[in-house]
């Protein structure tokens, strides 16, 4: 346990090393959701969204901690191929390092979630702030799982931002902030998660089924991710 | 020496173009986010005040589909100036050492990622004539160009200075925030709040809106920023690059 343990801070260190880097963790979901605030309300009218007003402002910290979370999934798994399957060859075994990889995974998740729900708090106005926390949450794991996927199958890593981006655009596009709640937005990955925060932010309580989806969908996601981590540093016979 | 570029040119682009995945993907993501945008973007009547003052009336969709075109070109633009760069450092200090002037290995790098603005230009521009048609299509097309070049020099530098997963968080939300919230003129009625005239996207997207909508250019003065953050962002990004690979 001590060894895991070590090794998700040693990941966590290796990611934020580079100060700045930490510091885009900090500084970008804080803009992003002061400059979507102001933008997000009129965007989600335009496109015929279903939602207006703080609800739609909302989304903003959710697409954060979403973005964040992918990209983080994807080079967490990219950038560490070689290092992990050392690792695990060493004694540290494939479970244990992909552990120790989800557990960085999700303390940084947790980092641009927290920064993303504080501003959204203070700028917005939050009626359920633990229930929208969570929301925020599982955007971030949810692209955890997408980025780490996506990591595990594409090794270049200009064309795998990429994939994690389309994902990422067209799961916004088809979302219920843009595109109603029929349709395509049916089988966004972040649904459940934009109605929870969405309602969350405006006072309502969302229903048991939906933190089942949200819940079901974040675990899945982390599910994924472990089986990327893990099939990257598998060793090689 | 002239030589020595061609041939470091030529291994730079056969780097990109090798893997197929990639140029499927800087291809693919314009035409589902701008098609994607105008799709979903209802037909609302929308009065727009031009930067020459003079207020037309257009719609929703065709402000949304406008503004898609340079928030795909600066965003992919971006990335790839991070990735072109970064990617290429550790050999190019090898090449430097090997013999090669530092301008040898910079030149191919900037043809490398002006070749790649320019593709992603095309394929958002003619994804875009499918929907919208400008009212003048030159300064519609050097406006979405600058915009590309300015984001990809941007993506570069924030590349070569603070290191390839700062810069691709950097990337993701600069043009976004810049492109497609402070300067889009769906979210304010004249020119935009003071603050982002001092933007890179301010200059491109002024050309943009004058060009798409206006009868005549007279978006001169829009000009001379966007060409400032051109030049003063290659001047800087030579400057630094040089710094690097020696």
């Amino acid at each position: 346990m001590t060894g895991l343990a070590l090794a998700t801070s040693e990941f966590v260190r290796q990611h934020v090393r580079n100060r700045v880097t930490l510091v885009m963790l900090v500084v970008i979901p804080a803009l992003f959701v002061v400059f979507a605030a102001s933008a997000l309300g009129e965007l989600s009218k335009s496109l015929g969204g279903d939602v207006t007003g703080s609800a739609a402002t909302s989304l903003g910290a959710g697409w954060a901690s979403a973005f964040l979370g992918g990209i983080l999934g994807f080079f967490q798994v990219s950038s560490s191929r070689d290092s992990d399957r050392r690792l695990s060859l060493a004694g540290m075994g494939g479970t244990r390092v992909a552990l120790a990889r989800i557990g960085a995974c999700i303390a940084l998740s947790l980092l641009a979630a927290l920064v993303a729900f504080f501003v959204l708090w203070a700028d917005t106005g939050i009626d359920q702030p633990g229930r929208a926390l969570a929301a925020i949450l599982a955007f971030g794991f949810i692209y955890v799982g997408i980025g780490a996927l996506v990591g595990s199958l594409v090794h270049d890593e200009l064309t795998g931002s990429l994939i994690v981006a389309l994902v990422f655009i067209m799961d916004i596009y088809a979302g219920p902030g843009m595109s109603g709640s029929s349709g395509t937005a049916k089988i966004t990955p972040t649904r459940k998660s934009s109605e929870v925060l969405m309602s969350a932010v405006g006072g309502a309580a969302p229903s048991t089924a939906d933190w089942l989806a949200v819940g079901g969908t974040a675990l899945g996601a982390l599910l994924i991710a472990f089986a990327a981590f893990w099939f990257a540093a598998r060793p090689r016979t | 020496m002239m030589d020595r570029t061609l041939t470091a040119t030529r291994m730079g682009l056969l780097d990109q173009i090798r893997r197929p995945l990639l140029v499927v993907m800087l291809a693919v993501i314009p035409i589902i986010f701008i098609t994607w945008g105008a799709k979903a973007t209802p037909l609302t009547p929308h009065r727009l005040t031009l930067p020459d003052g003079t207020r037309v009336l257009s719609d929703t969709r065709a402000i949304m589909t406008v503004m898609d075109v340079p928030v795909a070109i600066a965003f992919l633009g971006g990335l790839v100036g991070v990735f072109v760069v970064t990617a290429a450092l550790q050999s190019d200090r090898r090449l430097v050492v090997a013999g090669y002037t530092p301008t040898e290995v910079i030149v191919p790098r900037l043809v490398v990622l002006t070749l790649a603005v320019l593709v992603i230009s095309v394929v958002s521009l003619v994804v875009m004539a499918f929907t919208f048609t400008p009212n003048l299509w030159g300064p519609f097309i050097v406006g979405n160009v600058l915009a590309g070049l300015t984001y990809a020099e941007l993506g570069a530098l924030a590349g070569a200075l603070i290191g390839r997963l700062g810069a691709v968080y950097l990337m993701f939300f600069l043009p976004n925030i810049d492109i497609g919230i402070a300067q889009d003129p769906l979210f304010f009625n004249g020119d935009p709040q003071a603050w982002a005239r001092g933007l890179p996207g301010y200059g491109p997207t002024r050309m943009i809106v004058e060009s798409s909508f206006a009868k005549d250019f007279t978006a001169v003065g829009a000009l001379l920023p966007a060409l400032a953050w051109f030049v003063g962002l290659t001047v800087i990004l030579v400057l630094v690059l040089r710094h690097e690979v020696k």
